[in-house]
């Protein structure tokens, strides 16, 4: 089950609006009191506060974003920085392999066909 | 004739002979003079209590995007008893100036992910643009530690908690091995 930030963000979306709204100065505020994660302020324009339904049929496609979310980081991480992958596109064109036989498009291509999103 | 007058001490024996060698008892009495008058002061009012400093006994995972109240569950120093239940609350004859002063150690945030901390008090944020901290990851996977202090006025029966918000998108722990939040009456403010 995603997180309530995660099915907030998937409300929003649904209805026109973006995450953009979540946020300690944002419309939308979540807490954590020590009982569970709630939403304490929901002032977005024209969208009313999600029941707790909402939030439930929601889970899905905010379970999708989450997983997405961790390949993303996951794929970052495992590129390398940007430095380093300059240097190897650096690389690849001296060697007049600018294209898809270039070590970096390899080296991309092989992170994101092992992590794959959903 | 004026120590004689309140009729509690022995002038004579005010002499001053026998040493203390130690931190007086909260209940241990000096003598002042109060406009002229002479009077009793419990050594509790001279020392830096209240005073809390707590920790974590494990991690505590922190959901991402929601404010969260750090489960203090552990404590080198509680002189009154004075922190529970995660928060510190002023005693009924604690009324004054409390310095207030907190480290978060949160690992796992990535480049422009960022650690917030916040002083509560009374259920709500206190003083936001003086009390927030917070550090931005300028890396992958990294430790930050985020530290504050805050001095403030209070009120018997106000109490104080912190709250922490991360956005790295998963969970992530306040770590239990550096995170403490501490607290104590200051003097003479």
């Amino acid at each position: 089950m995603a997180s309530l930030y995660w099915k907030v963000k998937t409300y929003l979306e649904a209805n026109g609006k973006t995450e953009t709204e979540i946020g300690l100065d944002g419309n939308v505020k979540l807490r954590n009191d020590g009982a569970g994660e709630y939403i304490h302020t929901w002032n977005v324009d024209g969208l009313a506060k999600p029941s707790d339904s909402q939030l439930t049929s929601a889970d899905t496609q905010a379970t999708k974003d989450y997983n997405n979310n961790r390949t993303r980081k996951t794929r970052k991480a495992a590129y390398g920085s940007i430095g380093d992958q300059l240097d190897l596109l650096y690389k690849d064109m001296l060697a007049d392999k600018g294209d898809k036989t270039g070590e970096w498009f390899k080296k991309i291509k092989a992170v994101k066909d092992a992590n794959a999103k959903e | 004739m004026a120590l004689s007058k309140i009729g509690l001490i022995d002038p004579t024996a005010i002499t001053g002979e026998t040493a203390l060698a130690a931190e007086p008892a909260t209940t241990d009495e000096l003598l002042v003079s109060d406009a002229g008058t002479l009077k009793r002061l419990d050594a509790v009012h001279m020392m830096n209590r209240p005073a809390f400093h707590v920790y974590l006994s494990g991690d505590q995972a922190i959901g991402t995007g929601a404010a969260t109240k750090i489960a203090w569950d552990s404590e080198y120093i509680d002189s009154g008893g004075v922190f529970a239940s995660n928060k510190f609350t002023v005693p009924s004859d604690g009324a004054g100036t409390y310095v207030f002063n907190w480290i978060i150690k949160m690992g796992g945030m990535d480049d422009g992910e960022a650690v917030q901390v916040f002083l509560y008090k009374g259920g709500s944020e206190l003083d936001s643009q003086r009390t927030r901290t917070k550090i931005t990851a300028g890396g992958g996977d990294q430790e930050v530690h985020v530290a504050g202090s805050y001095i403030d006025t209070a009120a018997a029966t106000n109490y104080y908690e912190l709250y922490v918000h991360q956005n790295e998108g998963g969970n992530q722990n306040v770590m239990q091995e550096t995170s403490t939040f501490s607290g104590y009456r200051l003097i003479g403010a």
